[in-house]
């Protein structure tokens, strides 16, 4: 970053919580976690257009990629981590190569839609829960690992209108080797296998519907805790229940988010309770709602998809690997991509709230905010390259 | 260059122009004077025995915005046909209740209307909602910002604040959000439900803050009328969908001491509970009281059968609701200490007692309402039906007939408890008119739509007079869109962008002290984040401000 930049509200888009407050002053990003503070300080590795390796100029990249795409049957466009404004510009091309589209986190996103889409849920946003919430259960996760900010943000806040956040209980409930230090000492830990999940939770709202059950323990979690963690739920007047789609890494994990979603329910019958999806990164609550809205859908699930040409779009995670191998690459990526080199095709592009401005959506949904420039580093925005590109394509 | 559009009827209420054969010139977008015999007219449009109207307003529809995009998400089969080519779309298609917004914009044009007004932006929402609406191609547009539950105006109005300072708060979020009216969804309800309060009448305290709804109306309909916008406060009353709640709404016309109100989608707030299943219609009393109150405004908010999705603000009603779901599934949401949201997918079926009865109650509204310039046609898109539907709405207002037939085939027991087949009225042209195009403009206070006078934006619908009305107002013949056609035989044939309509009152920023003050201590974005700014608007050059406010 070069020197005497003075930026007082920078918003970072390094997790889906979009810190707002990030004052950036000469080369330190204050107010910034690890990850933040590793997005403001990337460097500019490598600036040039790459056509097999070799420098070239963006006109003769963008020729040559549009060479590739007019020859392909199957294409797709992977990766998708950009903005709101990148999202849009790629639609159009997507319709006009008649491509697939997937996002870097396609298979996390999946277990929320599936839930959402089968049963529907009841979601809070993260003032409601900063001002509201005096129970919250990390449900197979430590939050912090995706979103490092969020107890410091949201939890033990200074001020909050309806509850005092000094006395919020926390409680994390399965998973393993969780960093529970955020949750404070008085933090209630119930540590499980991540993939026992769904019949802990499925347990637990037996016993909040007062089921009778002989079990003595579940997944290694004893029943008179859980009996607990039930009463604990309903004395609260608004408890949130919190899950990271990400680390409910196993085979049927949208079962877990189901039953997140069914406790929810129960509790509403007598008090207040809502769900909190969380992680949320490299935009792709963003991507997911430009695609709705532009198409009536969301992003389809497209795990088993075979393309013969792939545009791999990656704006701020530059060491994801593009997601098909031995298929005719196209990155449009962050101009730190390890793999450039090796794709027929790299072409680095602005970063959203740091090379450019942008438009995000918090994880939450429910926001969108502005992302500001924070330097000069005269790369072309994504929505610039795809334009160049589709006036190439037929 | 000029164009002329020559010989056409038009029909045109701002100007008691009933039928009246008159030539229109346009230049630059705009209706002119009749130019001097010198200037060369470049296109002419030989309109003889057409009948020609303003482009059609939609004062209230949802079209944009977090609700609508989730009914999107929510809701894959309402698009699960393969072959988009193959596909034969017809008004019935289940896609129409979640349209994209290329759809939206395309479909709106198609049918002759020119504007459409999404009705429930939440400030903190305005980013999304209006990229939303600049993805929508072909008509104008603007947003009502929703106030009335969320907390910051609930402390101020816990703390006995002055007006001024409600007054400076909604001039405020005027500006910050780039609305052009204000919304009240359930006052003071849907805060209620965060403190688990499950129901709130007109005269019952908020508990947490110990304020009414009435309270709420009587501080935002003040505002609105000291601030000097047209649109009057925009009214989602209590108790929507609840059998009785005609009580209600009666009681909330009172609750502005005689401000001008707009209560929407009243249909959904005229039931009574007579009857062996009680519920049943109020149509009478809330049409008697519209007549009497000459303050109060309404759109109906007219169900129409087959299947839609709901998406409201009021997460209180709409958590009720909930258990009526078809498809069985809800996403209910508390959002950001501001509001709600609410989307329960509906099917609403003929042989349904409650659902025929809400089909009869919402045209017994509009045809004993008397004044067409205080009742105003809207399904409440997507929660009565699709907007695609209107055409179909209209007819059933024009063509008693064909409305008596329809009712023959409702629900015996819902038909025993409707008067409708005692009504004789059929509206005319002139009123259609009236009230999808003149009052409509008149209510939300753009002064240059909605009339074919001179100045005005050239935004023209030209039908050709058929008997059967739906075919009519499905298919006009011609659309232009500040002067340019843009839509021929009922389809698109050029893709413009239209703007922006915005009310910005004078007011005291200094209200902006206190606000910050909120943000830094219990929001969680920056308040300067959650303004939207012009260049947002004007997104490249598709989008553009119109400012309604300046004289």
């Amino acid at each position: 970053m070069s020197s005497n930049i003075q930026i007082p509200n920078a918003t970072c888009p390094a997790c889906g919580l979009l810190c707002d407050d990030i004052r950036i002053e000469d080369v330190t990003a204050h107010n910034a976690c690890t990850k933040g503070i590793a997005f403001f300080s990337q460097a500019i590795a490598n600036p040039q257009p790459l056509v097999s390796g070799k420098p070239s100029s963006l006109e003769e990249a963008v020729k040559h990629a549009a060479g590739i795409l007019s020859q392909s049957l199957r294409p797709m466009i992977a990766g998708l981590s950009t903005d709101i404004h990148g999202m849009r510009a790629l639609t159009p091309l997507a319709t006009k190569l008649k491509a697939d589209l997937q996002h870097i986190n396609q298979a996390s996103l999946q277990h929320n839609m599936q839930t959402m889409q089968s049963a529907g849920w009841f979601t809070t946003t993260l003032s409601e829960v900063k001002n509201r919430a005096d129970v919250i259960v990390c449900i197979g996760t430590d939050i912090v690992t995706h979103n490092p900010r969020f107890f410091e943000r949201f939890v033990w806040a200074k001020n909050a209108m309806f509850t005092d956040p000094n006395t919020r209980k926390i409680i994390y409930l399965g998973g393993e080797k969780l960093d529970t230090m955020h949750g404070r000492e008085c933090a209630w830990v119930l540590t499980s296998r991540i993939a026992d999940l769904p019949d802990i939770l499925a347990t637990l709202n037996a016993l909040l519907l007062n089921k009778p059950l002989k079990a003595s323990t579940v997944a290694g979690i004893a029943m008179t805790d859980l009996q607990k963690l039930a009463e604990t739920l309903k004395q609260a007047k608004y408890a949130v229940l919190a899950w990271a789609a990400k680390d409910l890494d196993f085979p049927h994990a949208s079962l877990a988010v189901q039953q997140i979603t069914n406790i929810v329910a129960t509790l509403n019958q007598t008090t207040r309770a809502a769900g909190l999806p969380l992680g949320g990164s490299d935009g792709d609550y963003s991507i997911n709602n430009v695609h709705a809205w532009r198409t009536g859908k969301v992003l389809p699930d497209l795990t088993d998809a075979k393309p013969d040409a792939q545009v791999w779009v990656n704006s701020f995670n530059a060491d994801a690997p593009p997601s098909f191998c031995h298929t005719p690459t196209i990155i449009l990526g962050n101009a730190n991509t390890p793999w450039s080199n090796h794709a027929d095709v790299f072409i680095p592009i602005a970063t959203p709230g740091l090379d450019c401005n942008g438009t995000m959506m918090r994880v939450d949904s429910s926001i969108s905010l502005p992302l500001k420039q924070v330097r000069e580093s005269g790369l072309p925005t994504l929505a610039d390259v795809v334009r160049k590109l589709e006036a190439l394509l037929p | 260059m000029i164009t002329l559009l020559k010989g056409g009827r038009l029909y045109d209420p701002a100007h008691n122009k009933d039928g009246v054969q008159q030539d229109i010139y346009i230049r630059d977008g705009r209706i002119i004077d009749k130019p001097d015999a010198t200037e060369k007219i470049g296109q002419a449009y030989d309109l003889t025995g057409k009948v020609v109207m303003a482009g059609a307003i939609d004062m209230h529809s949802h079209i944009g915005g977090g609700k609508v995009n989730i009914a999107r998400m929510l809701l894959p089969e309402f698009r699960t046909y393969t072959e988009p080519e193959a596909h034969i779309c017809t008004p019935h298609c289940k896609h129409h209740a979640t349209p994209t917004t290329t759809e939206t914009g395309f479909r709106y044009i198609e049918m002759g209307y020119t504007a459409a007004f999404e009705p429930a932006m939440m400030p903190i929402n305005a980013r999304q909602t209006h990229l939303e609406m600049g993805d929508t191609p072909l008509i104008d547009k603007g947003c009502y910002a929703m106030l009335g539950n969320d907390d910051y105006f609930l402390r101020l109005l816990h703390q006995k604040a002055d007006q001024k300072i409600i007054n400076d708060y909604v001039a405020w979020t005027l500006h910050a959000t780039q609305a052009i009216g204000i919304k009240v969804v359930n006052p003071g309800g849907i805060s209620a439900f965060k403190f688990n309060q499950r129901k709130l009448d007109l005269d019952e305290n908020n508990a947490h803050y110990q304020v009414s709804p009435r309270d709420i109306l009587k501080a935002l309909s003040s505002a609105v009328h000291e601030l000097g916008i047209a649109k009057p406060l925009h009214v989602h009353c209590n108790n929507l969908g609840a059998a009785g709640n005609f009580e209600t709404t009666l009681n909330t016309m009172g609750a502005s001491d005689g401000l001008p109100m707009h209560l929407t989608h009243i249909q959904f707030h005229s039931y009574g509970t007579e009857g062996d299943k009680k519920f049943s219609s109020a149509a009478a009393q809330i049409a008697e009281a519209l007549n009497k109150h000459k303050h109060i405004t309404a759109d109906v908010g007219q169900i129409l059968f087959g299947q839609t999705v709901t998406a409201s603000g009021d997460t209180m009603q709409q958590y009720l609701n909930s258990k009526l779901a078809h498809p069985k599934k809800s996403v209910l949401m508390d959002i950001e200490c501001e509001a709600g949201c609410g989307v329960v997918p509906f099917k609403y079926k003929d042989q349904n007692y409650v659902n025929a009865l809400q089909w009869a109650i919402g045209l017994e509204i509009f045809l004993s309402v008397e004044d067409p310039w205080r009742i105003f046609l809207t399904t409440d898109h997507p929660n009565g039906a699709p907007f695609v539907s209107y055409p179909h709405l209209i007819r059933l207002l024009m063509d008693k007939t064909f409305r008596n037939e329809m009712f023959d085939k409702l629900n015996l027991d819902a038909q025993a408890m409707s008067n409708l087949k005692s009504l004789e009225r059929e509206y005319t042209l002139y009123e259609i008119a009236t009230m999808t195009r003149a009052a409509a403009a008149k209510l939300i206070g753009l002064k240059d739509r909605g009339h074919l006078g001179v100045s005005a934006a050239a935004d023209i619908t030209v039908y050709t007079d058929q008997a059967d009305r739906e075919a009519m107002f499905s298919k006009p013949d011609f659309v232009f869109k500040d002067g340019k056609l843009v839509v021929k035989d009922g389809k698109v044939i050029k893709v413009t962008w239209g703007a922006t309509h915005t009310a910005k009152p004078v007011f005291d920023n200094s209200v902006e002290r206190g606000l910050r003050d909120y943000f830094e201590k219990y929001q969680t974005i920056q308040l300067d984040n959650l303004k939207i700014s012009n260049d947002e608007i004007a997104d490249n050059g598709n989008g553009r401000i119109i400012n309604q406010t300046i004289d």
